[in-house]
Order: structure tokens, then C-alpha cells, then sequence
């Protein structure tokens, strides 16, 4: 029986560091890439190499990656804090405010989810050249604020909150903006930051849309410069390998800044 | 002393009249009332972009009140952005100038009749390869400004061939079939493989198609593919090279790349822009040459054929499209010497051919053993059959690709498998 359970674990260990081996290897390849010259990488060199300062040289001095860094910080972090606040106020109004057709509006919203997005784009383009919003950073924002996922995201968690405390706070007198902000806001911590990484994530990556909506290179975003690098007919993999190490540093560094949070914030809206 | 003075007066008065006359006539008066900012879309930095660079510099000295927005996009978000611009239909959120892959000209032009300037007045097309000119012509009219050639050569290591006991003039004007027979010997006597060769990729048979003047669809753009005589024998010969076993097989670009980057292959067959790849490889200096396409083992065909390249295209309702022509022309069907300048700094064939006589594309070229490469490749370029390359080249070589499985391990015929093609074909576009 013991011998049973260990063999069972063996494997179990085995299965473990074969997957992470595999989940692990495209970081490490990227960043070994960042540090070899194209011509080895497509040849399929694994090991460290001495191009690392040229890469970023030839990427610094072709690209103005400072300003690109930072248009990407300017539209991910005002899409975090702003779709985090719009989402979780509508979250606690569906979930607080009784209402005969709420259910109804609820249901409606989720299947606007089932709409791919390509499906919206001509229309959006349209919207955003009527409000002189295109090569702006706001014609990405935008429409990007609001976040059905991140709604029902919030819900599931408030479903779990006591309703007597809100009750308790009403009759106290309490304005509902201050029971938002300093009773319920405090107390959902790791709920926010579980959407604080979904909806950093998705903004840092997103493309398509910024794609269309920006039009200068003024204006790019990381996964804009990414996709230029990757095309032509000679692309310079160092480059794009020392490209998507930097792209990919802030999210990194926001997921473990915040794991702690994400695991209960993940716990407390499936929990249910 | 009086007559020295008025002599001088006079001829200083004559010689300023004469300096503010050429200043004011000519080119300079019509460049200073134009004024604006030309806006272009491209991709691949290190090729179109930097080339519009070296062309905006250049008319800037022609034209200085002109001032250019080159955006660096990747080739699809290009493709992407101008869908939706033009889908939406409205006149703001477009560039003055646009690149667009040859492959895919006839369907932007039919798919937005209007959108692009017609340029048939403004340009002598008489100056341009034909086959170029051809794919973008649209009901009489020409829409665009003919660019970058894609003209096949057949790119190999002459240490390896001659190992083999081939001499370059082994290689000229020969059949696919004599291809793969040279590619045995070649394996047999030196290990290596012919080619590296992506047996799910479409971009030899387009290369075999073209250098036998016909394509996926026929002259009006009708699918052409089930009873396509040239189709099969590309086929045929795409089953012969992966039978024969003269092929490395690979999956994709990079391994493609690497193929003949590591030494593992002994040639490359593809378009000139390949050249870039082949010398990043600085060890195998002097150790490549190049010689003309094989052609087909069916009449007609030619050893000549072209696989990729794009063209510019000036946007009709844009708000700078008279200055944007005016640089094309200048530039582009005027410039000699930029020509000389792209292809020796970027490697780019132009099609404005009376460029080819310049120097660059007379010099030899030490990396290819000293082989005037580019003398040869404007012979080719001139040889190349126009063809109609239709709406959907993309779809279609798709449709191909899924059906060559059976066709490798022999479950469908070869008209059995083209008849598939063209049924899975008509399915995906709706004809």
C-alpha cells in the first residue's frame, strides 16, 4: 500500500516538473533570446549570448520606447482604476437595489458578452471619428471602461456580502456613496485586486482596438510596437525578444504584487 | 574706369535676373504653393519604411513645404486598419498613401470601388515590368504605383554544387524534374538536402503558377482550379520533391530560414527579398551564386516567376492626394538614383525599369562570388507572365494546402484532390 502511494506520488512529481518545464520554457527561451543575436535564434541556440546591449541599443535607438512604456501605463492604469469603479458600482446597485426588471437587465448585459468584438468595431470606429476621439489615447479608454465580465465579477463577490450591515449603515443614516466607499470598498480588498490584474491584463494586451483608434506613432502602445517588430520580411528576433521581455515586466511584476490578494478575491466570487 | 563699373552693374543686374528667373520658374514656384502632410502606412521597418524615408527625404528638397507621417504598422494591422477605415465609410482615419500586397490588390479594388485614386493619366506604366502593372489595373484603369519586385531566383551554394560535380551553367533553364534529379545526386554526394521545404506551404506553387502564366483563377477572375492543367503540374511536382526525398522538411518561416541560415540545405528557391536572410549569415560569404527559376515540365511555362511584393496606392478622398501623386512620380517613376540607393542599402528590386541600367544593379556582389546577381534578376523580372491574381489568392492556396495531405501519403488522386480544392474553395467564399 505504501509503496503503492509512492510510486503514485513519483509520477505525480514527474507529470509536475515535465509541465513546468514546458510552461516555464517559453520565459526562459525569450529570455535567453533577448540576449543572442537573430540569426542564432532561428537557429535554435538555448544558450546565453553576448548580444543583449546591442538589442537594446538597436531597439532604443529606432524606437521611442520611453513614450511608448508610458502611453501604455497612461491607458492601462486609467482603464483599471476607471473600469474597476464603474464595474463595481454597478455590480452593487444590481446586487443592492431590488428592482422587478433588474434580473432582466442583468441577463441582457451578459449576452452583450456573446458579441465578438470585430462585430462592434466598424460601428465604434464610426462613434469614435463623430466625437474627434481617433489618435487619441481617450478613443481607446473609452471604450474599454466598461466591463460586463468585471460586473458579474463584482456581483458573484457582493452576493457573498451580510446585507445586514448595508441595512444597519441605512438606517444609520448613511449616504449610499459613503456605505460604497468606506463599508463595502474596504472590506472587498482582494476582490479588487483580482480585477485589478483581469482588467490590467487585458488592457496592457489589448490590440485590435488600439490598433484602429490610434493612428500616430505617437501614440502606440507595447503590442503595437511588438506586432511592427514581428512583421518584414528580415525581422530582428533579439529586438522582439527584448521587446516582449519588456512587455511583459509590468504585468509580472502587477500579478505578484497582487497574488496575494488574487487567490482569495478568485475564492470569493466562485465560492458561492 | 566708369565703363568697368557700369559693365560690372550691368552684368550683376543681368546675372541676379537671371538667378531669381530660375528660381521662379520650373518645379520650385509649383513645389512652394504646395503645402501639407502626406501620410503613409507601411510595413517592415528595415524595408518599406526606411525606403519612404530615403523617398520623403528626398522630395522634401524638391518640395520642402511637404511634411511626412510614415506609420510603421505590421503587414495584417495595415490590412486590418484599412478594412475598417473604408468599411465605415468614412472620409477621415485615412492615410494620403497605403502599401498593399500585390496578392491582394484586386480585391481592395473591387471591394471599394472609389477609394483609390485613379492614376492611369499620371504615370507612363510603359516604364514599369508588366506583370506588375497588370495586377493592379482595374476595368482600363490603373490604381497604383508599381514597387518592390518579387522575381525568383534560384539561390545555392556553389561550394556544395560544385562538390557535387555541377557547374553553374548545370543550372540554367532547366525543368523541376531535372531540379529534383540534380537534388539526389546532390544529397547522394554531399549529405545535404536540395531545398528547405514547408510541404504545407503555398508559396512554390504560386511560384510555379506565375512562370507559366496562369494562377488560381483565369484572366476575368473566375476560380480556376479543377481542371487547371498548370495546378496539376504543380501538384505532380510538389509530391515529387516530397517523394524524392531531396526536401528538409520544415514548418514555417523560421525554420525555413534557419534551414539554409545553418548550412543544411544547398539552395533556396524564392523571391529576391530573400537576399537579406541569406547574407545575415556572414560566414557563408562567397559561397552562394544564384541561377534562374526552374520552370514547369508543361508548355508555356517559363524561367521566370515572381512570388510576393507590394505596390503604393493613393487614397481618393485623402486630403493631400495631388501632392502624394506628385511625390510618387518624382520619386518613384523619376528618381534613378534613389533606385540605386533602396537596392543597394535595402536590397530592393524596383519595377521602374528604366532604373536598371544604374549602377548598383550593375555591380557585382562578392557575398555571391562576385555574380552581377541583379543584372540577372532584371532579365527575369522582364520575363515574368502576368497573371490575374484574383480576389481570394489566400483563400485559395488554402484550400490547396488542406487537400495535400491526401495527395502526399497518395488517398486522393491529384484531380481528384483539385477537384476537392475548388469545391472546399467555392464553400469558403460563398461562389
Amino acid at each position: 500500500m505504501k509503496k503503492d502511494t509512492k510510486i503514485k506520488n513519483l509520477i505525480v512529481y514527474i507529470f509536475l516538473i515535465i509541465m513546468s518545464i514546458v510552461s516555464v520554457f517559453p520565459f526562459f527561451w525569450m529570455i535567453v533570446g533577448m540576449t543572442n543575436k537573430s540569426v542564432d535564434i532561428i537557429k535554435g541556440k538555448l544558450t546565453f549570448g553576448n548580444a543583449l546591449i546591442e538589442n537594446f541599443n538597436n531597439l532604443f535607438s529606432n524606437y521611442e520606447v520611453g513614450r511608448i512604456i508610458i502611453n501604455s501605463f497612461k491607458i492601462s492604469l486609467t482603464i483599471v482604476i476607471g473600469s474597476l469603479l464603474i464595474s463595481s458600482m454597478a455590480a452593487y446597485g444590481f446586487e443592492f437595489y431590488p428592482s422587478k426588471i433588474r434580473e432582466k437587465i442583468y441577463a441582457i448585459l451578459l449576452a452583450t458578452m456573446m458579441i465578438p468584438f470585430a462585430a462592434l468595431m466598424v460601428p465604434l470606429f464610426r462613434l469614435m471619428v463623430a466625437f474627434n476621439l481617433l489618435d487619441s489615447h481617450w478613443g481607446v479608454i473609452l471604450p474599454m471602461l466598461p466591463s460586463v465580465f468585471l460586473i458579474f465579477f463584482f456581483r458573484q463577490s457582493f452576493k457573498l456580502y451580510p446585507k445586514e450591515i448595508i441595512m444597519a449603515a441605512r438606517v444609520d443614516g448613511a449616504s449610499e456613496l459613503r456605505i460604497f466607499l468606506s463599508i463595502v470598498f474596504p472590506s472587498m480588498k482582494s476582490t479588487y485586486a483580482a480585477a485589478a490584474i483581469y482588467s490590467f491584463m487585458t488592457s496592457w494586451n489589448s490590440y485590435l482596438w488600439p490598433l484602429i483608434v490610434l493612428q500616430s506613432d505617437e501614440q502606440k502602445t507595447m503590442t503595437l510596437l511588438v506586432s511592427t517588430l514581428s512583421s518584414g520580411y528580415n525581422p530582428d528576433f533579439g529586438v522582439i525578444m527584448t521587446t516582449v521581455v519588456l512587455a511583459t515586466l509590468p504585468m509580472i511584476i502587477v500579478f505578484f504584487g497582487l497574488q496575494k490578494y488574487f487567490v482569495q478575491g478568485i475564492l470569493g466570487s466562485v465560492k458561492q | 574706369m566708369k565703363r568697368v563699373i557700369s559693365i560690372a552693374i550691368v552684368s550683376l543686374v543681368i546675372l541676379s535676373l537671371v538667378l531669381v528667373g530660375g528660381v521662379y520658374s520650373g518645379n520650385v514656384t509649383k513645389a512652394a504653393t504646395k503645402e501639407g502632410k502626406i501620410t503613409i502606412w507601411a510595413w517592415d521597418p528595415n524595408f518599406n519604411i526606411a525606403i519612404m524615408n530615403e523617398a520623403s527625404n528626398r522630395y522634401k528638397k524638391i518640395n520642402p513645404k511637404v511634411k511626412f507621417e510614415i506609420a510603421n504598422m505590421a503587414k495584417a494591422d495595415v490590412e486590418q486598419k484599412l478594412n475598417t477605415v473604408l468599411a465605415s465609410g468614412v472620409k477621415t482615419g485615412l492615410p494620403e498613401i497605403v502599401l498593399i500586397e500585390d496578392y491582394n490588390a484586386q480585391k481592395y479594388l473591387t471591394s471599394y470601388p472609389g477609394a483609390f485614386a485613379d492614376l492611369t493619366k499620371h504615370f507612363n506604366y510603359k516604364d514599369f515590368a508588366q506583370y506588375k502593372v497588370s495586377l493592379m489595373t482595374l476595368k482600363g484603369k490603373v490604381y497604383g504605383v508599381p514597387f518592390d519586385s518579387g522575381v525568383v531566383g534560384w539561390f545555392y551554394r556553389s561550394d556544395y554544387f560544385s562538390k557535387a560535380g555541377f557547374k553553374a551553367n548545370d543550372l540554367i533553364n532547366i525543368t523541376w524534374d531535372k531540379f529534383i534529379e540534380m537534388g539526389k545526386i546532390i544529397k547522394q554526394k554531399t549529405g545535404k538536402y536540395m531545398v528547405g521545404f514547408d510541404p504545407y506551404d503555398g508559396g512554390l506553387m504560386r511560384i510555379m503558377l506565375q512562370s507559366a502564366g496562369r494562377w488560381y483563377f483565369d484572366k476575368n477572375g473566375k476560380v480556376d482550379i479543377a481542371n487547371n492543367p498548370v495546378l496539376k503540374e504543380a501538384l505532380i511536382s510538389y509530391k515529387k520533391v516530397v517523394d524524392s526525398g531531396i526536401a528538409k522538411k520544415v514548418s514555417g518561416w523560421n525554420q525555413w530560414v534557419a534551414s539554409f541560415n545553418n548550412g543544411e540545405v544547398a539552395s533556396v528557391v524564392t523571391g529576391v527579398w530573400i537576399i537579406g536572410s541569406i547574407k545575415a549569415e556572414k560566414s557563408q560569404s562567397g559561397k552562394w551564386a544564384v541561377a534562374p527559376v526552374p520552370r514547369l515540365n508543361i508548355k508555356g511555362s517559363v524561367n521566370a516567376s515572381n512570388l510576393g511584393g507590394s505596390s503604393w496606392y493613393v487614397l481618393q478622398n485623402s486630403k493631400y492626394r495631388d501632392i502624394a501623386i506628385d511625390f510618387l512620380k518624382q520619386i518613384y517613376a523619376k528618381d534613378i538614383d534613389f533606385y540605386q540607393k533602396i537596392l543597394i542599402e535595402r536590397g530592393a528590386v524596383g519595377t521602374y525599369l528604366p532604373a536598371q541600367k544604374g549602377k548598383a544593379y550593375t555591380a557585382s556582389d562578392p557575398f555571391f562570388g562576385g555574380q552581377k546577381i541583379f543584372v540577372h534578376f532584371s532579365n527575369w523580372m522582364k520575363n515574368i507572365p502576368s497573371v490575374n491574381y484574383g480576389l481570394y489568392t489566400y483563400e485559395a492556396d488554402s484550400a490547396i494546402m488542406a487537400v495535400m495531405p491526401d495527395v502526399y501519403s497518395g488517398k486522393l488522386s491529384v484531380d481528384a484532390a483539385l477537384k476537392k480544392a475548388e469545391e472546399q474553395f467555392k464553400n469558403k467564399v460563398g461562389q
